[in-house]
């Protein structure tokens, strides 16, 4: 699997690219059911740490960017 | 009671230690392996406290802090992905030390084992499709409306042309999600982005992960392209290869 990244559209492009890429991360890494779900994200105390505060996570999250949009 | 801990990237089958080298991981931290029952977890030591639960708590809701490790997480990611089939983990997937990553891969060995054949040999691509804005309200050509039941009327046709511009765009959503799908060996819909978060203008109709093998590639991207030139009325964005991290769930034992 060779993996340097194609994108298949020529929509982004400029400061937004970046931008739109760290929200598709986020979709993946943090989102809903994403990558290893339910009740096996590990934390130090056995807390289930980033469940807990994703919500107010992603609302802090979506101020901040929507202050820093360009 | 150490000053450092695990943080866990990613697990990885049939991944060489060597292809390692060079790479580092949160922290300028060097990227290891910590092997069991035949299976690699890619991992990398992370300070406490500031990746401890407290640290963690507090850091999170800190945006720059929050896209460097989404970013480092990625990048790790990416780079074992190249070199063998891969599950990525949850971001902040943490352990106090390597005996406890091996027991927890001990555990969920079966699901990792199903997560590593489904995703092996295949890529995650993304496809969203966003209407365009509702239209300016229109200028009447040859002045403005005469009495308020031909404003009342003109303002009605423009709200359902709008209504008729949404359901076309999710008529063109359901109709790419339909094609891609079937070239796709899995699929899932995300929710829609938040315009105020992309900067995209009009709705997202469409935010999809489609899982592709790799021998699918080129038809993928074609059909992405065939759709683009038939479905001129939306905006169609496509992306990729990620790694499968929208495939990665582990099925609830």
């Amino acid at each position: 699997m060779t993996q340097a990244s194609v994108e298949v559209s020529a929509q982004t492009s400029g400061p937004v690219a970046q931008q739109i890429a760290l929200v598709d991360l986020l979709d993946r890494l943090l989102g809903t059911g994403v990558v290893l779900s339910g009740d096996i994200v590990i934390t130090l105390a056995g807390v289930d740490l980033v469940q807990v505060s994703l919500r107010a996570l992603i609302t802090s999250v979506r101020a901040e960017m929507v202050d820093h949009r360009p | 009671m150490s000053d450092t801990a695990r943080y866990v990237y990613a697990v990885s089958r049939g991944l060489e230690g060597a292809v390692l080298e060079g790479l580092t991981g949160l922290r300028g931290a060097p990227v290891e392996l910590v092997s069991h029952a035949g299976l690699e977890a890619v991992t990398s030591d992370v300070p406490l406290p500031e990746f401890s639960e407290d640290g963690l708590r507090e850091h999170l809701e800190e945006l720059p802090w929050l896209e460097e490790v989404a970013r480092t997480h990625d990048e790790v990611v990416r780079a074992v992905t190249a070199h063998a089939p891969t599950a990525p983990m949850r971001l902040a997937t943490i352990f106090h030390d390597d005996e406890a990553v091996r027991r927890r891969v001990q555990e969920w060995r079966e699901g990792l084992v199903e997560v590593l054949d489904r995703i092996d040999g295949r890529a995650e691509w993304s496809v969203k499709v966003l209407a365009p804005p509702a239209p300016a309200p229109e200028t009447t050509p040859g002045g403005g409306p005469t009495t308020g039941t031909e404003f009342l009327r003109r303002r009605k046709a423009q709200a359902s042309d709008r209504a008729e511009q949404q359901e076309a765009a999710s008529r063109v959503a359901d109709a790419v999600h339909h094609e891609l799908a079937t070239i796709a060996e899995a699929a899932r819909l995300l929710p829609p982005q938040d315009p105020q978060l992309t900067g995209h203008v009009g709705q997202m109709v469409l935010n999809a992960a489609y899982l592709v093998p790799d021998t699918a590639r080129d038809l993928f991207a074609e059909r992405v392209d065939a759709l683009r030139g038939r479905h001129h009325d939306v905006t169609l964005e496509a992306g990729g290869p990620w790694p499968p991290y929208s495939f990665a769930v582990l099925e609830e034992s």
